[in-house]
Order: structure tokens, then sequence, then C-alpha cells
């Protein structure tokens, strides 16, 4: 597939900064996101110092072994980058941006190349490579799809993974995530979006009057229930964005009656250590598993957001007991096992509109959740499209890697990053977009405004919702009907 | 020249086979050792392993690969490997001198075989290194040794094919002869300290890949430990 790279004008648009001079100055650091003040003296020394302070305490030092000794340049990765195919820059190459910190690698942590440092001098890391990852490594969406292309197995997104976790420890990282993060682990609401519970109670609350007056049908958020099935942790911008997909999600409780609840004391999915540092993947991951401990529920539950069920899936396992660690599954597969046992009715003449099925990255890339949205879908969507290259290959959205929570890189997310998706989109002619992830969602949502493309991105349960059945005993007037027949009696 | 081609052959021969079989053996060890470190410090062992074979032989036997991307390139890639391959391993000549240096022998190539395998090898070697001076991505990534290596191994196939399959005097054959078998010995001796390393760990790369994603547990605390940021907010 041949994409046509973008021209002067949406290259000058996409890289336009909104950082002033006077803080690049001060900063001495210049990138297109925003950073919190950060010690700037010495950084080469302190790079790799954090470097060598996580290669002794993680795995890392396996893989880059291998990857140094295997890497053959072939540039197949570069075909498969959505970034490096929209800009044509060759420094958006992933092999090229791996290199990066491969080199430093190579040079200060091996001993052929601190010998041939020693002997030929030069190839010290300097502030001008580190100023090149800091750009380099945040123009990356960590989609991994380079890696499914690259013969010899190199994990580029492990390298951004790390060269950003690196960066972080010298205070590197974008703003937007480093806020959230700071609010969620140390704040009062302890939630990226900074929802207090109250908030979340009454917003909830509202939900549920909509639904009984749109469904007739008392459905409910149920909130600290000891003892559920599922304890659920959506992206928790869902309860001030995704009200639609929430309230699909619920629907589909009260149909099948399972329980379920949301914890007040922790109801976030969102995990930017993922993107950013192993170190605060830790923490976030250990507050879900404290909380699902607290509720003494069984079952992590994931809303409908990517890096969210990848981060808990992959992670708590890791970091909260390995095998005795809380199973945790994403609110698709949950879905999908109801509607294939026939617990859940849906009708197939509500949706009449072209649909498409976006795969979120974090999902599909290791072909973990791919046929089971589209299986529900199929079974109620009467014009469901393919868009090419799916499931595993799918292109990124744009705005994975946590670079759609960075709203001064907008531009560069929907001209540059988004731009094959944008293309793959128009193709597919889809009316309806789903998208069961709240960063993907964002971003497409974005693109489809700024690229001026005619198409509406929803989530997977936004549209279940609008088409459940519920059974006519859950309605509320049959209810009463019931109990003043039983009354009478 | 009979003298050196003698030292080539014998000697320096057995020395170059032997770096290279001792250099893949360790860098073999270190990767399957530090695998099994990482995978000793995970905290998650649970291990997709259908997955991780299914994608190893999807690269080791690239089929399905050839048309999804590159495709010119990539045929020509596969041709190369299996000329590189096939002939040193499988050639008459070779198999001879085995058997009558350590009295082994195996299966060999036909005369027609390893004929057009090497004419194949040849093409698809000059075309690779055409591919990589003129695709704008693969030239801007390139290292000296990537231009070098298959200019290098073509030294081998080529001098080979003269002696083998064209009427060249004798003297001529024993100056080609000596080229083929230095060079033969000069790519055994790098092929464990340059990228050619993929030979023997090209199996393992799906395995390390999924398996440097299982994060020991408790980093958080001893990474703020050795940095000294114990008790910083984030």
């Amino acid at each position: 597939m041949k994409t046509k790279r973008i021209n002067q004008k949406e290259r000058e648009k996409a890289f336009t900064s909104q950082r002033k001079p006077d803080v690049i100055e001060k900063q001495k650091l210049n990138v297109r996101y925003h950073i919190e003040d950060f010690n700037v003296n010495d950084r080469p020394r302190r790079f790799l110092e954090a470097f060598a302070a996580i290669l002794r305490h993680s795995n890392y030092r396996m893989a880059l072994d291998h990857f140094i000794r295997m890497s053959a340049k072939c540039s197949r990765c570069a075909t498969t980058c959505q970034v490096y195919q929209a800009t044509g820059d060759l420094k958006d190459i992933p092999c090229y941006r791996s290199e990066l910190l491969l080199s430093v690698y190579r040079r200060h942590f091996t001993l052929g190349g601190m010998l041939k440092g020693r002997l030929l001098g030069g190839g010290y890391l300097t502030d001008e490579k580190i100023q090149e990852m800091a750009e380099s490594f945040w123009n990356c969406t960590a989609c991994r799809r380079c890696t499914l292309e690259c013969p010899s197995g190199i994990d580029h997104a492990l390298i951004t993974h790390l060269g950003r976790y690196i960066l972080s420890e010298l205070g590197i990282t974008p703003r937007a995530l480093v806020v959230s993060t700071r609010e969620q682990l140390e704040g009062a609401t302890g939630n990226t979006s900074a929802i207090p519970v109250p908030a979340l109670v009454d917003t909830l609350e509202f939900l549920s009057d909509d639904m009984l007056e749109e469904k007739g049908v008392e459905i409910k958020f149920p909130m600290d229930v000891e003892g559920a099935e599922y304890v659920f942790f959506p992206a928790v911008s869902d309860f001030l964005m995704e009200a639609e997909t929430l309230m699909g999600i619920a629907a589909v409780f009260t149909a099948t009656g399972d329980s379920w609840t949301t914890g007040t004391g922790y109801y976030d999915g969102i995990n930017y250590g993922l993107f950013y540092s192993d170190r605060i993947l830790e923490r976030v991951v250990k507050k879900i598993d404290s909380e699902t401990r607290r509720l003494k529920g069984k079952k992590v539950l994931i809303g409908e957001c990517g890096h969210a069920s990848r981060s808990a899936k992959y992670f708590l396992p890791t970091y909260c007991g390995g095998k005795d660690a809380f199973p945790v599954i994403n609110i698709m597969e949950y879905t999908y096992d109801v509607l294939m046992a026939g617990r859940l009715k849906l009708d197939p003449n509500v949706i009449t509109e072209k649909v498409a099925y976006h795969d979120p990255c974090n999902i599909a890339r290791q072909r973990w959740i791919i046929e089971k949205p589209r299986e529900i879908l199929k079974s109620f969507c009467k014009n469901y499209v393919e868009m090419t290259p799916n499931r595993e290959n799918n292109i990124c959205c744009g705005g994975g890697g946590g670079t759609v929570s960075i709203d001064e890189i907008r531009p560069f997310r929907t001209t540059i990053g988004g731009k094959l998706k944008a293309d793959q989109i128009r193709r597919s002619g889809c009316k309806i977009l789903v998208a069961p992830c709240a960063n993907c969602k964002k971003q497409l949502r974005e693109l489809v405004e700024d690229q001026k493309i005619d198409c509406e991105v929803v989530g997977l349960h936004d549209l279940i919702y609008k088409a459940i059945i519920f059974d006519d005993s859950l309605k509320v007037d049959k209810k009463a009907e019931v109990e003043t027949s039983k009354e009478d009696k | 020249m009979d003298a050196l081609l003698d030292f080539a052959r014998g000697p320096l021969f057995r020395f170059s086979f032997i770096i290279m079989i001792l250099g893949l053996a360790r860098i073999l060890f270190l990767d399957l050792y530090n695998a099994w470190k990482a995978y000793r410090k995970a905290g998650d062992k649970t291990m997709p392993w259908k997955l991780i074979i299914i994608r190893s032989l999807e690269w080791l036997v690239p089929i399905k690969r050839i048309g999804h991307n590159r495709p010119v390139y990539s045929v020509f890639s596969v041709i190369f490997h299996i000329g590189l391959i096939l002939v040193p391993i499988f050639l008459l000549a070779h198999v001879q001198l085995w058997k009558s240096g350590l009295g082994i022998s195996w299966p060999t190539l036909s005369y027609k075989v390893a004929y057009w395998l090497t004419i194949s090898t040849i093409v698809a070697a000059v075309a690779l290194i055409i591919g990589r001076i003129f695709n704008r991505s693969s030239s801007f990534l390139s290292r000296k040794q990537d231009f070098l290596w298959p200019i290098l191994l073509l030294i081998p196939f080529v001098t080979g094919f003269i002696c083998a399959h064209t009427g060249v005097s004798p003297g001529n054959y024993r100056l080609f002869m000596l080229i083929h078998v230095f060079a033969g010995d000069l790519i055994f001796i790098l092929i464990p300290f340059t990228k050619i390393a993929h030979c023997v760990l090209m199996p393992l790369s799906q395995f390390i890949c999924t398996l440097a994603w299982k994060f020991p547990p408790e980093t958080d605390d001893a990474v703020c430990t050795t940095l000294k940021k114990k008790g910083a907010p984030v």
C-alpha cells in the first residue's frame, strides 16, 4: 500500500510548537510537548546513571544484548510505520529510533563498545543525543506494528518504552502525563481525571435516571459491593466523556444479572506507566490489586480501553503474585460470552449504517481480542465492513503510546500519526467507526474532525446500548403490573 | 602458492572454523543464559508458547512474509539465504574435503542444482547490494558492515563458481581457489562478531522479544533506592 506523504503546508502545521522560546532556552530542550521544569545540568551522566540502575533491576539487558547482535538494518519496519509513511523523514524509521538507544547501550554498557570507545575515542552520550531521543521517542505511538515486520524480531516499541523510562528519570516526560499520574498516585481523588467520589456517584445516578427514562428499565451501577464477581475499572475519563459506553456496559450486566461493582476506593483503569515508566506501571497496577482485594472481588474487569486492558492483563500477574493474581478480562470478552450463551439479546434492526471496527493496538497486536468484537458486531449490525489491514496488522489510530493525552501535539497526531488511519477510514466508507478504546476514541474523533471525514466514532457498548432488548420482567411498568396483580390476588 | 593454499585449507581453516563454532556457541549460550535469568526473575511466567512458535516458524520459513512488505527485496533475500545455507554445506567438493579430513560425510547437491543455486545466490547478492544503495531508507540505515557483508559473501561464491564451472587455466585456478578459501576463512572468523550472528540467534528472536515484556516484580523500590529517589514525588 503506497501512501502519499504529507506536503510542505501540512508539515508546517504538524510541527507547530506551542512552547515559548524562553522555556526552550531555560529547559535546554527543543521538543513539541510541554515539560515541567527539571534539572538541566549534567544530563548525559544522569542519563547513564538511570540507564545503569534500570538495567541492574530489570530484564532489559537480555533484550538489548540480543538486539545489538541481530539488527540487520533491512528497513522493512520503515514500510509499516505510519509516522514514517506520512512524514518520509528518515529519522522516523523505527530502526533508526531504536539505534539511538542501542548505540548508547553498545558504547557504555558492553565490553566491546567500551574498549572501542577507549581505543578510538568518541561515541559518548551527549546533550544533543538526549535531545534527539526526547523528540524521537515521543514521535512513536508505541503501536508495535513494526515489530511484526522485523525479521530479527526487534521490538522497537520495547526500546521506545525503555528510552522513555530512562528519560522520565531525568524529568523529561510530557507534562500532561506526569500531572495526571501525580493526581492518580498522590492526589486527593486518586484518579487521572481528578473525579471525586461524590461527583462519580452523582454522574452514575444521573445516567441511571436517564436509562430508566429511555429504556424503562432500572439500570444501576453497583458501588462497593463486596464479593462481586467482577470489579470494574474503566478508563476513568469514560465517566466524563463516554457516558454511552458505560451505559451499554451497565445495560449488559442488568440484562444478565451477573454481579459487578465499581469501588469507590479506586476506579481508574488508566495506567500511563505503560507509556513512560515501569515504576509508575507497577504502582498503578498495585492500586487495582488492592481495590479488588478490599472488595473481595473475584475478577478484574477492564472497560473499553486498550492500554488499561494490556497493562492490567499482562502486568497484574507481573507485580501482584504471578499465577495467583486476579484474572483480568476485558468487557468485550464478557459481552461476547454472554451473547453466545444466549443471555443477551440485541435488535438487528437498530443499527443500519455502515459500521467498521478499529482494532486497538494494545488489544490486537498480541492476538488477544480480535474476533470477539467482530462477532458481536456482525450479530446485530446489518452493514458491517472491514478496514484493511486489520486484526493484528491493524494501523494505529495515531494517538497511541500516551500521545493522545498530549493536547499540544494534536496537529502532529491528526496530520501525521493518524494519516494512514484517516485514509483507511475514508476507503472503508463507514459511517460508524467502532473503537473500543478510550485513547483511540479521543484520537479518532479529533482525526475525523481535523481531516473532515464524515464518520461517527463510538465505543462497542454504545451500539449495544442502542440495540439491547430487555426481558419484559425487567421493565419497570411490567414489574409494577406484576406486583399489582400479586397484591390483587 | 601451493603452500599458501595448503595453509589456508589446513591450519587456517581449522582455526577460523573453531573460532566460528566457539564464538557462535558463546553468544548462543549467553542468549539462553540471559533468557533463563530473565525468566527466573520475571513476575509473570506464563508464556504464549504457541504464538511464539508460530511467529518463529513464520520467520524461519518466510513464505507468508514475502509478498507482505518490500516484496522484491524479500524474494531476493530469501533466494540469497537459500543458496548461502545450502551450497557451502552440501556441495560435493566440500563434503569430499570433510570426508578426506575427518572421515565424515553427508548427502550432497547434484551438479546441476549446485550450479543454479550458486548463480541465483550471486544474482540475489548483487540485487541486495543494489537495493541497499538505492533504497532511500535502507541506505540511510546501513552501516559499513551492511554493505561489506554481501560483497564479502559474494567472493567465495564467484571464485568457487569460476573454479568449478569454467575452463579456467590451472594457474588461475589456484589463484581463484586461494581467494576462495581465504575469503571463506575470513567469513568464518567474522561471523560471531557481526550481524551474521543471526544465523544462530534468529530462532530465539520471538521468544526473547516476548520474554522481554515479562518484567521482574518490585523494581520500583529497587530502582528508587539505587537512584536515591525514595519518597520523591511522582
